[in-house]
């Protein structure tokens, strides 16, 4: 097995030496921290060689909120919002699996309603920031329109989510023990006639932007993350299956009660380009959408009346000692690494492990070669959120 | 939760690393989860038996934090192997003892998502990287001074000419309670004149 590890190291500006004889020096330019394709305040310091990328330094914590520390001093329940947070796109994943680590190391059981709800909201929330992702990155690559169909999709699930949290991005639903409240049937009927719109809407989009022949020349054969730069780098989610890899935690090591669902894990299959570029990460994203209306649907089949708090004590006091918890989010595996001291009422260390962080960590591989506009498209691809990554 | 028996492994590492001194810190109940702790001087080796061995291999770096425990600090690298039939983890501790220069090596070269998360754990509590190829803070700025996430970290007073915790920047709704308690006594006391 061959290792890459030498990032860091500038390329030489020899791209252009065979072909003309106007060499140039390298160009030093700023790609951001304002830049709409970085996605949030992501500055990335690209030498170019005119039109070539040959070395891409990306610099992090324009968005740091020191989210660790404050989490120390905040008892287990408090941090829920801070979670929130992180990704803010994808909200109910981060409090999922921050619930999940403290009821892991607390010995609560869930109720079966609340876990089923958890499901739905956490499936809804992944169409939601699929959806998104699919909107701004056929904005970064100028089309404008998909944009407007997706938001108006994602505003129906985000009608949703204010109805029964009271908030429409940062949640503060799933709280340790269950969920805050409860979906009334008539919420359930509109979750179900909305997966049927959504079917349909999803082949609109298919038609509208992923077989468009400018999309497609844009992004495939664009940003080749190869399989075993994604093991290198440890990258998961949509990065990991574009490339090809069957790997999604909700099927490999099922957390909560994913084992009883049946639905299909999409990897990236080249259909178009090869595994591992841009439009298959692209593609990965828009079938998951498919999946999850599976899953909701079965989901709204199984539900059944019941509570939907387990027994938590009113000050939460943990054992000393430590749990990972990782679960799948929409842009990969989030990782809960929570430390507590004998009954202390605030973690004692919670280190959160953000699965953009690590794919922004892939850009100075992929970068170096690439064209400017291309660089855009594989920036957008990784569907970064700078809340997570700077924490 | 590991899908590893941590005795086996404990004991392959010592087999297959001298000097590794692999010791699996037991969890007292099935609610947490364990891990092997090392020798600081040996992670580098340790970590390329993990990724290259054939018997129990990670493939993936998942994670490197830190935890300040004041009289040492740990340095925990969370491994986990990315296969459909045997999914497995792994929590991997170092111990580093001196607080004024802590050193590990860094496995950047074992597993290159090390590079970033090094730099991170550098970040926040200054244990610096042998053989790390570009060891910069990655989250603060380049000039903040202290670790912040060590347990006796306290701000600086200035960064750049700018005061860190301005002494009037209070919460502004406590301060509004305290004025409106403030004014409340004084109209109590006055009527009660």
């Amino acid at each position: 097995m061959q290792t890459r590890w030498d990032i860091g190291e500038p390329v030489k500006p020899t791209i252009n030496e065979d072909t003309e004889q106007l060499k140039s020096e390298l160009l030093t330019l700023n790609m951001g921290p304002q830049h709409p394709a970085t996605h949030g305040v992501l500055r990335i310091e690209i030498w170019t060689d005119s039109e070539i990328v040959a070395h891409a330094i990306p610099h992090l914590g324009y968005l740091h909120r020191c989210m660790e520390k404050h989490a120390e001093h905040i008892d287990y329940r408090g941090v829920i919002p801070f979670v929130d947070r992180l990704d803010y796109l994808a909200s109910m994943s981060m409090e999922w699996g921050y619930a999940l680590a403290v009821e892991k190391m607390l010995g609560t059981e869930v109720p079966r309603r609340a876990e089923l709800l958890r499901i739905l909201t956490g499936e809804l929330q992944r169409i939601g920031s699929h959806l998104m992702a699919f909107g701004t990155y056929a904005l970064d690559l100028g089309a404008f329109s998909p944009f407007l169909y997706a938001f108006d999709y994602r505003e129906r699930i985000l009608r949703l989510f204010e109805e029964v949290s009271g908030a429409r991005l940062l949640y503060n639903y799933m709280w340790i023990g269950g969920i805050w409240n409860d979906w009334t049937d008539e919420q359930l009927d509109r979750v179900k006639q909305f997966c049927d719109d959504m079917e349909e809407e999803a082949k609109k989009y298919h038609d509208l932007v992923s077989v468009n022949k400018i999309f497609v020349e844009r992004t495939a054969n664009v940003g080749i993350m190869s399989l075993q730069d994604c093991l290198d780098f440890g990258a998961t989610g949509p990065i990991l299956r574009g490339a090809g890899y069957k790997w999604d935690l909700r099927k490999n090591k099922p957390y909560s009660l994913y084992s009883e669902f049946d639905f299909d894990v999409p990897v990236g299959t080249g259909e178009r380009g090869v595994p591992g570029d841009c439009w298959n990460r692209y593609i990965v994203r828009m079938k998951e959408v498919i999946e999850s209306i599976k899953i909701i649907r079965q989901v709204i089949d199984k539900l059944e009346p019941g509570p939907i708090m387990g027994k938590v004590p009113k000050i939460i006091k943990l054992p000393k000692g430590e749990v990972y918890v990782r679960t799948e989010a929409p842009r990969g595996e989030i990782g809960f690494h929570l430390f507590s001291e004998q009954d202390g009422k605030t973690p004692y260390r919670l280190k959160v492990k953000s699965p953009c962080f690590t794919h922004t960590s892939m850009l100075p591989r992929v970068a170096p070669g690439q064209m400017i506009a291309d660089f855009v498209a594989t920036v957008g691809s990784i569907d970064i959120v700078l809340g997570e990554v700077d924490r | 939760m590991h899908n590893v028996d941590l005795n086996q492994l404990a004991s392959l590492i010592n087999k297959n690393v001298s000097g590794a001194n692999a010791t699996v810190n037991a969890a007292p109940d099935a609610k947490l989860d364990s891990s092997v702790s090392v020798e600081a001087s040996h992670i580098y080796k340790v970590a390329e038996w993990l990724r290259s061995n054939t018997e129990l291999p990670f493939n993936a770096l998942q994670a490197i934090s830190g935890v300040d425990y004041l009289d040492y600090m740990d340095v925990c690298y969370v491994l986990a192997h990315f296969d459909v039939d045997h999914p497995r983890e792994l929590i991997l501790k170092v111990r580093v003892t001196d607080r004024v220069e802590p050193k590990v090596d860094s496995i950047m070269k074992v597993y290159p998502a090390a590079d970033w998360q090094e730099r991170e754990v550098y970040d926040m509590f200054g244990i610096k990287f042998n053989n790390h190829k570009d060891l910069r803070r990655i989250l603060c700025p380049d000039d903040w001074q202290g670790w912040p996430l060590r347990k006796d970290y306290v701000a600086q007073k200035f960064y750049n000419g700018m005061e860190v915790y301005p002494d009037n920047k209070m919460n502004f709704e406590d301060r509004d309670f305290i004025v409106r308690q403030a004014m409340i006594k004084k109209a109590q006391e006055t009527k009660a004149q």
